[in-house]
């Protein structure tokens, strides 16, 4: 038997995972994408389409899983996610700019 | 080699590079290397917008109104983008449609150019209604230090990579002697560095120079005036936000190798021309500012904070194509501004807001007796 370690794209909507940004924890659901969530905890996201096209939105991922319900237009850089459109799947780091 | 409109070779244009390969000849879709290309086609269709169907009348009352160093930053920004969109309406056409060898990269490049000739027409649209002489301000484009200076940073790479690639075509390879220019080396490497350095500077215009101009729009539609003027601005930014993710894919496909090995190579050879690109743009964008504010500020902008803006901006860009960042500046000086270009939902007429990723001719052809229910004749 083998084991896979594809993330499910269905939405687990009991989960909740912890996002570590700095020193600050936020949590969050798979129910929305990560962008709202962290707006909700204050935390201000640079953005401008909010659906995946425009990559105003990449953050840096540390660690951790994210899956996108659709693929995004944008291109995703190796180590980044875009918090427009990314479903939390694990605990995860993320961070801004250095 | 020389273009031919319709290449008579067989071949499998999956198996070619996005540039430099054989010329397209069969306009398909159903196979396609780069499958990005095609998406992109589809949201710019499903962004179709007409600049009359913006209604500007409030913003000539506005106008008049303006502090004359007010209207000095809009009109000043109105010929920025003027020049920006001229070359951007014809250019990707003239320099990439030679050279270009996927029929789904040549369809963008056709799609992305054409959307760039709706933001010319909506400048006409908009100097019509604000002045009496439109002549006066169009006039000065080509006159303007300030903005022919702008010109010559705009065009240059795509007017080296237009002549190389015309000499190719009419001659080959080689050094040729040119009048006025003295000898140019054309190879296969220098024609591909040009071309990548032209992308690069490509993606600058749409994805950095653009939002000084974006900003002050938005400053001006903050104390509810240009209202008519910001919603253009509005479906402007959403067109060149698409833009700027085409010029990322082909920078980040030719960097990684997976398009053109060849590309690759020439790609770390000019990161660090690449880098300066980005930042003898962003250095210009904010001498720009400060032209734009001699007179006087406005409320909620200076040069200052525009400059920071465009140093935030130029980050995320730089990033964006696997550069390092160059600034220190790592907060968004006007979070505000987000609000305006968040384009998922751009209202065009009052009475209806348009989605984004609505399809104009989207038609339901699933009928029966109960859609008549409430039907009476």
């Amino acid at each position: 038997m083998t084991s896979t370690s594809k993330v499910s794209t269905v939405a687990n909507k009991d989960a909740v995972h912890r996002v570590l940004l700095g020193k600050k924890q936020i949590l969050v659901t798979e129910e929305e994408p990560l962008l709202v969530q962290l707006e909700r905890a204050g935390i201000h996201v640079e953005y401008q389409c909010r659906e995946g096209y425009c990559s105003s939105c990449s953050i840096k991922l540390l660690w951790g899983n994210v899956s996108y319900p659709f693929e995004p237009l944008a291109w995703v850089q190796s180590g980044y996610l875009l918090a427009c459109c990314a479903i939390v799947k694990s605990d995860i780091e993320i961070a801004f700019f250095d | 080699m020389s273009y031919s409109t319709f290449n008579r070779k067989h071949f499998d244009s999956t198996k070619e590079p996005m540039f430099f390969g054989e010329n397209v000849n069969v306009a398909r879709y159903d196979q396609q290397k780069h499958p990005i290309f095609e998406k992109l086609i589809e949201k710019q269709l499903s962004f179709f917008w007409r600049p009359e169907e913006v209604d500007l009348s409030n913003d000539r009352k506005d106008f008049q109104r303006l502090e004359e160093h007010e209207q000095h930053i809009f009109l000043s920004n109105l010929k920025y983008q003027t020049l920006l969109d001229s070359v951007q309406g014809r250019s990707p056409n003239v320099a990439f449609l030679p050279i270009v060898s996927l029929p789904e990269l040549e369809t963008w490049i056709e799609t992305w150019s054409f959307s760039e000739t709706i933001h010319s027409r909506s400048y006409t649209h908009i100097i019509r209604n604000i002045v009496n002489d439109p002549s006066k301000i169009f006039d000065d484009i080509v006159t303007n230090d300030e903005i022919t200076k702008r010109a010559d940073s705009v065009s240059k790479y795509y007017d080296r990579l237009i002549e190389m690639v015309n000499i190719y075509n009419t001659m080959g390879m080689g050094t040729f002697h040119i009048p006025g220019k003295g000898d140019v080396e054309v190879s296969m490497p220098k024609l591909k560095k040009a071309l990548y350095l032209t992308i690069a500077s490509v993606n600058v215009l749409e994805a950095i120079r653009f939002y000084v101009s974006f900003a002050c729009s938005f400053a001006f539609a903050e104390r509810t005036l240009m209202e008519g003027n910001a919603k253009i601005i509005k479906l402007i930014a959403r067109d060149e936000a698409l833009h700027l993710t085409g010029t990322q894919h082909m920078l980040n496909l030719m960097a990684s190798g997976r398009d053109d090995p060849e590309m690759a190579v020439i790609a770390a050879q000019c990161q660090e021309e690449v880098r300066n690109i980005f930042i003898e743009a962003a250095e210009q964008e904010k001498e720009w500012a400060t032209y734009l504010f001699k007179d006087g500020s406005m409320i909620g902008l200076n040069a200052q904070i525009l400059g920071q803006y465009v140093e935030y901006i130029t980050n995320i860009r730089m990033q964006a194509v696997g550069l390092e960042t160059c600034f220190n500046t790592k907060h968004n000086p006007i979070p505000w501004i987000n609000a305006w270009l968040v384009s998922d939902n751009v209202q065009v007429a009052p009475q209806e807001a348009e989605i984004s990723s609505y399809l104009v001719g989207q038609t339901d052809n699933q009928l029966d007796d109960s859609d008549f229910d409430d039907f009476d004749l």
